[in-house]
């Protein structure tokens, strides 16, 4: 052993002995001779060489041989580099592998099981027993086994995605040490404590007595960053933790909804020496109400990740109305000024088929409404009043509105006394005008609102004056008179607006003020957790979707238990976080409370450990290395025995002559190194995804693959193109090639699809993508154009069995061959067929519904909407091809010059068709509007 | 190094390259048309008295009978159109001809890479040159033992493809077994790497009946110098025989002394039977040898 540098099989490097032999066999083995043509040879054969030179070896190839021979030896003995030393001690005694799996190790976890199998390896090469310890796992005996066994159980190793528990493995361990005298212990440590007794406590003296050998592997200072996300005051904010300043000072967060969509990202710093920072983020409730994950953004870690649930979203609001259930003018009722008002950021519910006043409460109370609205409510029988006196209590929010009811009846669940009746401002009989609202105070939650000018009251509750009437008035009007009133009784809260929640004593819910008022006072309801049910014994929620170590949300594992529904812990290996029942009304588990903090592992109990960083332990196994330089040798020892031989000389002698075949191996070895993409040569104009596509209509074919096909598609389109714009009021660009699977078909009203029987089919998200087209309205134009083989009966041509391989998982509607009265024959010019480079091919295309019975015959006919798919046999692509300077590039069958002109009109006619669908259809009718008209 | 390559059968066979280098060289050539002075009719059996009605095979012309001449010489087939009586005459065949040969054998596809081309390249370049020149000059040309000898306008064409469709003379090293005439002239160009006395036994055959020649030895600069040194193995492409040698450089000593014997055998054979040797290397231009060549074809014709 020379330091850090170990032999698997020391003894073959007994071979480098022989190497001085070897010298002299290469000595006196020279390479062969060259060999000359040379025909004067015959005059000159009985001329015998004077002297015989003995020829030698050249002393560089020499060296450049036992080089070679000297790395195949070295190789064969299986140098390792382990600056570790694990595992290369020698001894026999068994290895203990423990490492960290909980979520902090989910950051490197690459290089932490490098490192462990590293050690596991070298194990292997020293032939010693080993164990397999992952600290997150539930506690189990620890049993030596062969080191390809360890390797397996070391492979199926994941991080967990909660803190570990080391402590709850000491008396395996023991058990372990105490069976195993001289066992060796490697610790690839993360550096966070975890969640219970830290297990280095428990070690330090098992160490000392037992005298195993400890090495602990660990960072220097432990990377991992994690999350805990708290709702406070109506603001997202989040907690980025960490277990100690590791460098990792900046970042990302990024907040996702349900879909994995992200909504905001916020940059987060910690100051150089913190561990925590916090990071809000600043958003409208109703996107903040759609979050449901956040994360730091690049740490693939479940730590990193917050799962939000319902609790912190949306309020419940229930609303009930005091007046009559039917009402004759649903849109003047005050439940819809509310309900309208609340949408935007709260659930609202209203009572349904309930008759009453009391049931309508009851109903909300037991929907677990957190904000009950009740909008001119008068009295209320003594039960209700109860409970509705006991929601308040535990925390609800008791939002309630004026009126006539109100105002007559007498009633404790109110924040003020009021007056009975109610004054009336600005009416026939009064010389007030209607008030507006004063500012409001800042101690008033409604605070940094700004009444508009004209919100006119013409009639409100009043308030006695009580001494404590100013602390819980929150708005009041010019004269301050108390128009919004508020009271805290136990958790909760009560508030009340003196006027209706209608138009009927005021405009203010016509206000924008009204919305931003009831915002704020929803958003009171915060703190204010219903509790569960009335209760009862809390719900069981089963685990839907949990995390794994890294992060990502997968289904849960078997060994995933329920939680109840009050669970506020964090998350355990029973409880892996994720998100527990239904999608509704479930909660998120988290892999750290709100509370949690993340704090380095303690070591100093164990003194007598060696530490190893995690980054420089790495093994190096130089065997690679030292077969690949002997190769080269070999190959650089062929090369030169070669060019002694003088056949090198001959090539080079060759190719010096021949400049134009240096060029060609130069273009050879330019075209074996992989071109870059192809389309980044296309013209930009014609770049399928580019904005010009958005902006101008044009046709587009697909690349097939097939160079032929594929030019006269764009020569065709190119044709079809300067013929609707010479024709038509269509001044197309020019065509587009696309790839389906890779472009974005939306810009493209008509794609014409030829098919190449000799490529592969396209591939699955290509076909959804074509199907996503077809059915968001445009068309295809499949062309077998294979009109010329196919005959009717008979077996599928090639092409065809192409097309139906392809339209097998389409949504394709039912076909008919193009009647004579499609609007398809009519959009542009009349023509009876579809020709292209053949006549004979049919065209099919979506079937049109029967025509009416009896109806008047109509001239043309058409669906819906325009034919998703236009199947043609005619090679139309090629009849319309034309080149630079306008000239046909394909021969049409037939001869007949005017088929290609009808070819041209069928292109005419099936782009307008997919241009404006049915509107030639509608357009037969026109003589008959006229004759109406004129009439 | 000096590398040195082997041209296989197909490339030693005149194609479109030599073709038409030999075309450019011979339109490079003096226009010497053999002088006028050797038109004498002292000359005139044998020499120029083509373009002539005389004695010959080929159809010259008709010409109105003349009385008194022998009724035997009427083309009766011709005088019956009309009522005339016509004489066909023949054109007066000179008997004397430039006959070359050309070594294709694999040791002329021998190139190495201080030569501007192989051997049997520079020799086809050259004779076709000299047989086009030649035919410009009025003579006519044949290749020895394949063709006849002609004045065709396209001579180059008709030797090249005449040597195409022979495939025996790929194998060949010295000139086949044939008699010119007594006042034809012969011109072999080979490399001559044969032993002398086969050449002196081939050069005697043709020489039998009194014609005479010239020898054009096409030489690779590097079987004149032999520039290698160290180890080497020497194989030869026509008998297949190899000879290593230690070293090379000793060895190339011996071989030059060797290669100036030889040569010196060569010039004994032409000097022998009066005829001439010309040592073209083929890192020279191809319009030296030519040059000499036409000179000496020239010259044997005055002294004729």
């Amino acid at each position: 052993m020379l330091g850090p540098l170990t032999f698997a099989a020391p003894f073959a490097l007994a071979a480098l002995a022989a190497l001085p032999v070897l010298w002299w066999l290469l000595r006196v083995t020279p390479p062969r001779p060259k060999r000359i043509a040379f025909p004067p040879l015959r005059i000159a054969a009985d001329l015998l060489p004077e002297r015989q030179s003995p020829a030698r070896t050249p002393p560089w190839l020499l060296i450049l041989r036992l080089l070679a021979a000297a790395a195949l030896i070295l190789a064969v003995a299986g140098p390792v580099w382990s600056p570790s030393g694990i595992g290369a001690t020698g001894a026999r005694t068994p290895l203990l592998v423990m490492i960290d799996n909980g979520f902090t190790a989910a950051h490197d976890w690459r290089t932490r099981m490098r490192v462990a199998q590293d050690a596991v390896e070298g194990a292997a090469r020293d032939g010693r027993p080993v164990a397999v310890l992952a600290t997150a796992e539930p506690a189990a005996p620890v049993e030596a086994r062969q080191p390809a066994a360890a390797l397996e159980r070391l492979r199926a190793v994941a991080p967990r995605p909660h803190l570990g528990d080391r402590a709850a493995h000491l008396s395996s361990i023991t058990a372990f040490l105490e069976k195993q005298a001289g066992a060796e212990i490697v610790w690839i440590a993360d550096g966070v404590a975890d969640a219970g007794d830290d297990l280095a406590k428990g070690l330090g003296p098992l160490v000392a007595r037992t005298g195993a050998g400890l090495t602990i592997l660990a960072a220097e200072r432990p990377p991992a960053l994690a999350l805990s996300a708290a709702d406070a005051g109506g603001r997202l904010t989040a907690r980025v933790l960490r277990a100690a300043p590791n460098g990792r000072d900046a970042g990302l967060l990024r907040a996702l909804d349900a879909k994995g969509l992200p909504l905001a990202e916020h940059d987060f710093r910690f100051a150089p020496d913190a561990t925590e920072t916090d990071v809000g983020f600043e958003m409208p409730v109703e996107l903040r109400n759609a979050i449901a994950r956040i994360e730091v953004a690049g740490e693939r870690s479940a730590g990193a990740v917050t799962l939000m649930d319902e609790r912190g979203k949306r309020r419940r609001v229930g609303i009930v109305f005091g007046g009559t259930a039917d009402q004759a003018q649903p849109l003047l009722a005050p439940t819809y000024y509310l309900a309208r008002a609340l949408q935007p950021f709260a659930d609202v519910q209203e009572p349904r088929g309930a008759k009453g006043v009391a049931e309508s409460v009851a109903q909300m109370l037991d929907g677990q409404v957190s904000v009950l609205v009740l909008a001119d409510v008068g009295a209320m029988d003594e039960e209700t009043r109860a409970r509705v006196a006991k929601f308040v209590d535990e925390g609800g929010v008791l939002l309630r509105f004026a009126g006539p009811r109100l105002a007559a009846g007498n009633d404790p669940l109110v924040p003020v006394r009021l007056r009975r009746g109610g004054r009336s401002l600005g009416g026939t009989l009064s010389w007030d005008s209607p008030k507006t609202l004063a500012p409001f105070a800042p101690e008033s939650p409604f605070a940094g609102l700004v009444p508009p000018a004209d919100i006119g009251v013409r009639r409100q509750i009043l308030a006695e004056p009580d001494g404590d009437l100013p602390s819980r008035t929150w708005a009041s009007l010019e004269d301050g008179t108390p128009i919004v009133t508020a009271e805290k009784r136990g958790q909760g809260l009560v508030a009340l607006f003196h006027v209706t929640a209608d138009t009927t004593w005021s405009n203010l819910p016509l206000s924008g003020l009204f919305i931003d008022m009831l915002r704020r006072v929803v958003g009171l309801a915060g703190s204010a957790a219903p509790a569960a049910g009335q209760g009862g014994p809390a719900a069981v929620l089963a685990p839907r979707l949990t995390l794994d170590g890294f992060g990502a949300l997968g289904s849960p594992p078997a060994s995933a238990v329920a939680v109840s529904a009050d669970y506020g812990d964090r998350a355990t290996g029973e409880h892996p976080p994720g998100f527990y029942g239904p999608p509704d009304a479930g909660i998120a588990v988290n892999a750290l409370r709100s509370s949690d903090t993340l704090k380095p592992l303690d070591l100093a109990a164990l003194t007598g450990a060696r530490t190893g960083s995690l980054a420089g332990a790495e093994t190096l196994d130089l065997r690679a290395g030292l077969f690949t330089l002997a190769l080269m040798l070999l190959v650089l020892d062929t090369l030169a025995a070669l060019w002694l031989g003088g056949f090198l000389a001959r090539r080079a002698g060759r190719l010096r002559g021949r400049p134009a075949v240096l060029a060609l191996a130069a273009l050879a070895l330019a075209a074996a190194i992989p071109p870059g993409p192809a389309r980044a040569e296309e013209p930009p104009a014609n770049r399928p995804n580019g904005i010009e596509s958005a902006l101008v209509t044009r046709l587009a074919y697909i690349v097939t693959g097939d160079a032929a096909i594929d030019e006269a598609s764009r020569a065709g389109l190119a044709g079809l193109t300067q013929m609707l714009a010479t024709r038509t009021a269509l001044e197309p660009g020019e065509p587009a090639g696309l790839d389906p699977a890779k472009d974005e078909l939306a810009f493209y009203p008509l794609i014409y699809w030829p098919i190449a029987p000799g490529r592969p089919q396209p591939s699955e998200a290509a076909i959804r993508r074509i199907d996503a087209f077809m059915r968001n309205g445009g068309t295809v134009l499949f062309d077998t154009r294979d009109a010329l083989t196919s005959r009717p009966g008979g077996p599928p041509t090639p092409e065809t069995a192409y097309l139906r391989k392809m339209l097998a998982t389409l949504e394709v509607p039912e076909l008919e061959i193009v009647p004579a009265d499609h609007v398809l024959t009519k959009a542009f010019y009349l023509v009876d067929s579809f020709p292209g480079r053949y006549d004979t091919g049919q065209t099919w295309v979506e079937a049109l519904p029967p025509a009416g019975e009896g109806g008047e015959r109509r001239p043309a006919r058409a669906g819906d909407g325009v034919s998703p798919i236009v199947i043609t046999s005619n090679d139309l692509a090629a009849a319309w091809a034309v080149g630079k300077r306008g000239e046909a590039l394909y021969p049409i069958t037939g001869g007949d010059q005017r088929q290609r002109e009808m070819a041209f009109r069928g292109g005419v006619n099936i782009v307008m068709y997919t241009l404006t669908g049915n509107y030639k259809a509608d357009q037969v009718h026109v003589p008959a509007l006229l004759e109406r008209l004129g009439q | 190094m000096v590398a040195t390559r082997l041209l296989g059968e197909t490339e030693r066979r005149p194609g479109r390259g030599q073709t038409e280098g030999a075309l450019s060289l011979a339109e490079r050539m003096p226009r010497l048309v053999l002088e006028a002075r050797r038109v004498s009719t002292s000359l005139a059996h044998g020499l120029h008295g083509r373009r002539r009605a005389g004695p010959g095979e080929s159809f010259w012309q008709f010409r109105p009978f003349v009385t008194g001449e022998a009724a035997a010489r009427i083309d009766w087939r011709r005088s019956a159109r009309d009522d005339r009586l016509y004489v066909r005459e023949r054109e007066w065949e000179a008997a004397h001809n430039v006959w070359i040969w050309i070594d294709r054998s694999a040791s002329m596809g021998f190139a190495s890479d201080l030569a501007l081309a192989a051997k049997v390249d520079r020799a086809l370049v050259l004779g076709l040159a000299l047989a086009d020149t030649l035919v410009e000059g009025g003579e006519r040309v044949g290749l020895l033992g394949l063709t006849r000898a002609t004045a065709s306008r396209r001579i180059v064409e008709g030797l090249a493809r005449a040597l195409v469709a022979d495939e025996a003379g790929l194998t060949e090293d010295l000139p086949p077994r044939a008699s010119p005439g007594r006042f034809d002239e012969a011109v072999l160009m080979s490399d001559f790497l044969t032993p002398l006395d086969r050449v002196g036994a081939a050069v005697a055959d043709i020489a039998g009946r009194g014609s005479r020649g010239h020898l054009v030895q096409i030489v690779d600069p590097i079987e004149e110098s032999f520039p290698f040194a160290g180890q080497a193995v020497l194989h030869d492409p026509e008998s297949g025989h190899e000879l290593p040698i230690g070293d090379a450089g000793g060895w190339g000593t011996a071989y030059r002394r060797r290669i100036a014997i030889h040569r010196e055998g060569l010039a004994e054979i032409a000097r022998a039977r009066g005829w001439t040797l010309t040592i073209h290397r083929t890192d020279r231009p191809a319009s030296e040898a030519a040059l000499r060549l036409l000179t000496l074809v020239a010259a044997s014709r005055g002294a004729a």
